[in-house]
């Protein structure tokens, strides 16, 4: 299931500033308003060490959400991702609770719960990755890639560990005088 | 291969379809035995059927045509009575016979009726099986009593209150949902039912149910209730005398090995029936909840199609919900903790706040449980996978400076679960905020 072709948001915390546009563009989608609470993304802040973090579905691959649903009203799309089906749902919460990441959220309006559709009958990908082009810290790309990108990066960072320090020229010249 | 699964409910059905969709390289005739009449239900969805929340086709999980599409055959309404393991044989009720190569025990419990005089007058009803629930929801009264408050005895009776009905439940025990709660947080529960204005009386027995034909009137041994209807939720008894005309060992329930195979051979069980070890704490246990059917059946599935794969555990995980109270509750409650430890050895940690109430439970610095009533219950997930983990708490809180100084590389939860548990962010300031300040300044 995996290793399809399957494009997934893959959230950068360390570029986000906190500026709420993902939200502000995924209620618009929506639900034709600006309104935080009707965003199916939403932004965890952590204001005293200036943090922020972006929190959204995340499909899981063997997803809780969709084994405690009482009502069968979780599924997953052929896109991979997981919503819920508003006939179904009785607004009972156990997806949420049962969420690692508390992600899905309950709309204000009927109480029942909604998360990200990745927006896929929308040619232009999801509205929350558009509204953070300036600071990439959403990007909707391949899960080959977004793995692999991972592996990379944390590929570098411990390189860095091994290599030898960065010198400045002067005492690059004075190594070698000696 | 002839795979015989008995019982038509959620494991059973997980086995099947799982077979069908990852054994498509091998020959398997699947049999499914159902003492019921219709195709695959959710029973955990009757509630909200009686209660007129959703349609009558919402509760069904599969329809008629899928069985006939994926070539299952399906014995609807055929009670399976006896198991002969030598000749590997199933007898039904009707007198069929079915051979198999693997059997799997998925027929989950039936209903416990507790020996009330008068539990068989007219007007009293369960909500466990659909046959019940089509009954309950086709009768016309004005006054219900719940007998039991577990999480069946209390959606049913939200559903009986959103129809009408004038609703009083009564528990034996001390409060409601006794195994699901503590009593501070079932307490709390118990006043918001009150407000809905559902009547709750605590530590009472039924002594008897009175009536001529149809039901009358409810006697407790502190009063007498005027009523035309009562629901029987008593709780569930596992199935076990099938397995034991097969020779299957059963204690509580049947009993099984890591790979859910019951001491006879290819005899398998899964799903309400079996009593299976808790994943954190490893005592036998039977939760019968969805989720851990699903995950048992899935277990069985990929045994049966050759691999070895071992099951890590039920977890005992609900969420009980009513109009506009939500509440969630994971692991051990006080009482489930008295079986495994003394409970001095428990630490509570308790918090109320306007985002709601948070109980959790820990011994030796690792969560064994908790309950969430409210907003704070949002973040369950964060406690679960502390809980999965066996993080120690202990350590936590001594890290915590650490975890929430500026540039941590402690992930985002950690942080959350710190905010939880009501460790403040200035503890982390006082120390390590001041230190980055004199560093920058340097």
């Amino acid at each position: 299931m995996a290793l399809k072709e399957e494009k997934v948001i893959v959230i950068d915390p360390d570029k986000c500033t906190g500026c709420h546009s993902c939200e502000m563009a995924c209620s618009m989608k929506h639900f034709g308003k600006t309104h935080s609470h009707f965003s199916r993304i939403r932004i965890q802040e952590f204001r005293e060490v200036n943090t922020f973090i972006p929190v959204t579905c995340q499909a899981c691959e063997d997803a809780p959400c969709i084994k405690v649903c009482p009502m069968n009203a979780r599924i997953r799309l052929e896109s991979g991702a997981v919503v819920t089906n508003e006939d179904k749902c009785i607004g009972c919460r156990a997806c949420v609770y049962a969420c690692p990441f508390g992600a899905p959220v309950v709309n204000p309006d009927n109480g029942k719960t909604m998360s990200c559709d990745l927006c896929m009958e929308d040619e232009m990908g999801p509205w929350c990755v558009k509204a953070c082009t300036l600071q990439q810290a959403l990007k909707f790309v391949n899960a080959r890639d977004a793995a692999r990108a991972k592996g990379r990066d944390m590929a570098r960072i411990i390189a860095e560990d091994y290599m030898p320090p960065k010198q400045d020229s002067d005492e690059f010249a004075f190594s070698f005088s000696v | 291969m002839k795979v015989v699964i008995v019982g038509n409910g959620i494991a059973g059905n997980e086995v099947a379809s799982f077979l069908r969709e990852h054994g498509t390289d091998k020959e398997i005739d699947i049999t499914i035995i159902s003492a019921e009449k219709f195709p695959e239900y959710d029973p955990c969805s009757l509630p909200y059927f009686v209660g007129g929340e959703v349609d009558r086709d919402v509760v069904f999980r599969k329809t008629l045509d899928y069985y006939k599409d994926s070539n299952i055959n399906l014995v609807l309404d055929n009670k399976a009575v006896s198991i002969d393991s030598k000749a590997k044989k199933v007898t039904t009720e009707k007198g069929d016979v079915f051979p198999y190569d693997s059997l799997v025990l998925g027929h989950g419990g039936s209903l416990f009726i507790p020996p009330i005089p008068g539990v068989n007058l007219e007007g009293i009803f369960s909500c466990k099986v659909l046959a019940e629930a089509d009954k309950l929801a086709k009768h016309k009264g004005t006054k219900a009593v719940v007998i039991g408050s577990g999480a069946i005895g209390i959606e049913a009776a939200e559903a009986l209150k959103l129809k009408g009905y004038q609703v009083t439940i009564i528990e034996l025990l001390g409060w409601i949902m006794p195994t699901l709660f503590c009593e501070g947080a079932s307490r709390f529960l118990e006043d918001e039912m009150r407000g809905y204005g559902i009547e709750v009386f605590t530590s009472e027995k039924v002594l008897s149910i009175e009536g001529d034909g149809s039901v009358e009137l409810v006697k407790t041994d502190k009063r007498e209730i005027p009523c035309d209807t009562v629901v029987v939720a008593t709780g569930v008894v596992p199935g076990r005398p099938l397995a034991e005309t097969g020779g299957v060992a059963c204690e509580r329930g049947i009993l099984v090995n890591n790979y859910m195979l019951t001491n006879v051979e290819d005899i398998y069980a899964c799903g309400d029936c079996v009593q299976t070890y808790d994943a954190c704490t490893g005592e036998g246990c039977m939760y019968q909840l969805k989720h851990n059917a699903i995950e048992q059946a899935r277990i069985v599935a990929r045994n049966i199609l050759g691999e070895k794969v071992e099951y890590t555990g039920a977890y005992p995980f609900a969420r009980a919900h009513y109009f506009d109270t939500h509440a969630v509750t994971f692991g051990k409650t006080m009482k489930g903790a008295e079986r495994i430890c003394s409970l001095d050895e428990v630490e509570a940690i308790e918090r109320r706040n306007m985002n709601g109430y948070l109980r959790v439970l820990l011994k030796d610095g690792k969560i064994i449980g908790g309950q969430a009533i409210g907003k704070v219950a949002d973040y369950t997930g964060l406690l679960m996978g502390c809980m999965w983990r066996g993080d120690d708490l202990h350590e936590f809180r001594e890290n915590w400076p650490a975890i929430a100084a500026l540039g941590s590389p402690y992930p985002w939860q950690a942080r959350k679960l710190g905010q939880l548990l009501g460790l403040s962010a200035l503890d982390a300031k006082g120390t390590k905020g001041s230190d980055r300040v004199k560093a920058i300044l340097k």
